[in-house]
């Protein structure tokens, strides 16, 4: 495994000054965080917590006040650093004028690809998207779910080793954000690193292996996701099939056992977003055999 | 990792390329039908005093050529100062200044970038607008030769009177002349633009941009005029400090009047070809000054 830090952020300080006070307002205070590669970082914290900042002065868009960002071992400030960063904003737009395919075309243009390689990859990105059917139409007509799409798509564009997401699923409808979801699984299965920002906790849970939680510009808690989550003096069992007999049996042990306290017993839930996406998939089949039945007896 | 270069003309092309794509497809090129209908307009123009003095038909090509000049050097200011104005805050309003920020893109390369597609425009822009004038006039010339030799048969002229009526006439109509005053009206909007991008770097909205830009191209022609007024209306001689600061407004605002060979190409006046080059160098010196400065205030710009 590679030594150097994908990212690593030493002390990073940002003020900007207030229009009408002496005082500086402070984004971000003191905030050091060390993202390996192949992992999966979630910064979670509410708007206005200083996500967003942080990922800005990671891309240089934005000077630290004090400490220092830097990506793969390169100094964030510096142009050469962005070659190995892929970056989604939060609510991106395109520039309306240009389709999806161009749009694709543009920004990779813009990291240095040419001729059969650039052919290759603006196809290869449409379709791990899945907006093949809608290359030749203009970005200005695409809904919120295909503009997050595209928009990972050009960031993916130039094959970063890193990948940045402000707010990856921002108005995005659960089948939408599932898609993304899915996307982000598959880059951590191809060894990208991701750092993800985001206030959507169920979603940070479920793709990231390290989190980060931020309030008032100052990480708070930090570390590896099951580790955080993980409550250390219960155990959870989960049995299929189980009869009432089995079920008092298991609670009488518990109760004749000296340090072990019985907590709880109950059915797990499905998520609603599971039960929603499931929904999702049935009436999307019956209407496919609707149509299909309609067309056999045309 | 791999080095990235400091600036790369294939990058900015593909910015220019880009921008000159957005800015045709906001439909830009439909001022064309309002230039031609203005060409046409003019073409039929005839002098009140028309057929009444000798130099009627060199009259009636100057109205032609001021006309369309004069709505060329028009378009072309206006495209140069509104569309630098309105890229850069459209490309922050919508965020897409931090998709390409956030690639390997240097920002020298971006503003240049911005700025050469404006040009790639205005350059098109009048070489479209120079094709229909120079056919029109062709045709205007054309006609008006035809009609100073009917005079000629009619009024008894001398083979070398009318020689000199045609060779007055055709030196109204297309010449290289009309070409290097078009060629300055080019200068002109290159310094404009570059001026934009300059402010638009700072400014905090297009609206900002496009008066101060307005603003400067005015007092531009008024520059060399209030230098000299005021120089000589200094008693007892001019400091070397003064000297120094009036260069130094000279450099902010730009001498327009020295781009006055326009108005000679018009009246068909030869421009010889030193004044034309020095006018390209003093545009290229121009656009680059603005071009660097509005370099170094981009480059630390936070988004």
């Amino acid at each position: 495994m590679e030594d150097t830090p994908a990212v690593q952020i030493n002390n990073l300080v940002k003020e900007f000054p207030s229009p009408f006070r002496k005082t500086k307002i402070r984004a971000v205070d003191d905030v050091s965080l060390t993202i390996m590669p192949g992992e999966v970082y979630g910064l979670i914290g509410p708007n206005g917590s200083g996500k967003s900042t942080t990922m800005k002065a990671l891309l240089g868009l934005l000077r630290p006040t004090a400490g220092s960002c830097h990506v793969f071992g390169q100094n964030s400030l510096k142009t050469d650093s962005r070659q190995e960063i892929g970056f989604l904003p939060e609510n991106p737009y395109f520039y309306k004028h240009l389709s999806g395919e161009e749009t694709l075309r543009f920004y990779a243009k813009l990291c240095g690809m040419r001729g059969k390689a650039l052919n290759n990859h603006v196809d290869k990105m449409l379709e791990m998207v899945s907006l093949e059917d809608a290359r030749k139409r203009r970005v200005g007509g695409y809904s919120k779910g295909m503009l997050q799409r595209i928009g990972l798509a050009q960031a993916l564009i130039h094959e970063p080793r890193l990948i940045i997401l402000d707010e990856p699923t921002a108005g995005v409808d659960p089948v939408g954000s599932r898609e993304i979801r899915d996307l982000i699984v598959q880059l951590k299965d191809k060894g990208v690193t991701v750092f993800l920002c985001s206030h959507l906790l169920e979603q940070v849970q479920e793709v990231c292996d390290h989190v980060g939680i931020i309030f008032n510009g100052k990480i708070v808690k930090a570390g590896p996701l099951e580790e955080l989550i993980a409550i250390e003096d219960q155990t959870e069992i989960l049995i299929k099939d189980a009869g009432p007999r089995t079920l008092a049996r298991i609670k009488a042990v518990i109760a004749d056992s000296e340090n072990a306290d019985f907590v709880s017993m109950g059915k797990p839930r499905t998520t609603l977003e599971r039960l929603f996406l499931d929904e999702a998939k049935k009436s999307q089949a019956n209407t496919m055999t609707t149509e299909q039945k309609g067309g056999d007896h045309a | 990792m791999r080095r990235n270069a400091f600036f790369s003309p294939a990058r900015i092309l593909v910015i220019a390329s880009h921008t000159f794509t957005h800015l045709v497809r906001m439909k830009v090129f439909y001022f064309l039908g309002v230039f031609a209908v203005l060409m046409l307009a003019a073409s039929f123009f005839e002098m009140p005093w028309s057929r009444t003095t000798e130099d009627s038909a060199e009259q009636e090509l100057i109205v032609l050529k001021s006309t369309a000049m004069g709505a060329m050097a028009m378009f072309s200011i206006l495209f140069a100062i509104a569309a630098t104005a309105l890229l850069i805050p459209k490309d922050l309003e919508d965020r897409t200044l931090y998709t390409i920020l956030s690639k390997p893109v240097p920002r020298l390369d971006y503003l240049l970038g911005k700025l050469a597609g404006v040009l790639i425009l205005v350059t098109v822009s009048l070489l479209l607008m120079n094709g229909m004038l120079s056919i029109i006039l062709h045709f205007k010339t054309e006609e008006l030769l035809l009609v100073e030799m009917a005079k000629a048969e009619a009024l008894g002229w001398t083979a070398e009177h009318l020689e000199s009526r045609l060779s007055d006439v055709a030196q109204q109509g297309v010449t290289w002349t009309l070409q290097a005053g078009i060629g300055a009206i080019l200068f002109k909007a290159m310094v404009m633009a570059s001026l934009a991008l300059l402010i638009s770097t700072f400014s905090s909205s297009t609206l900002f941009t496009i008066v101060i830009a307005v603003v400067i191209y005015f007092m531009g022609h008024f520059t060399e005029d209030a230098r000299n007024y005021w120089l000589h209306s200094q008693s007892g001689g001019v400091s070397k400090e003064l000297k120094m600061m009036t260069q130094g407004i000279a450099l902010i605002f730009p001498d327009f009047q020295l781009y006055n060979i326009i108005d000679s190409t018009i009246e068909g006046k030869k421009v010889p070809q030193g004044i034309f080059t020095r006018l390209a160098v003093l545009t290229l010196f121009y656009s680059g000054i603005y071009s660097v400065l509005a370099w170094f205030t981009f480059r630390k710009k936070e988004f």
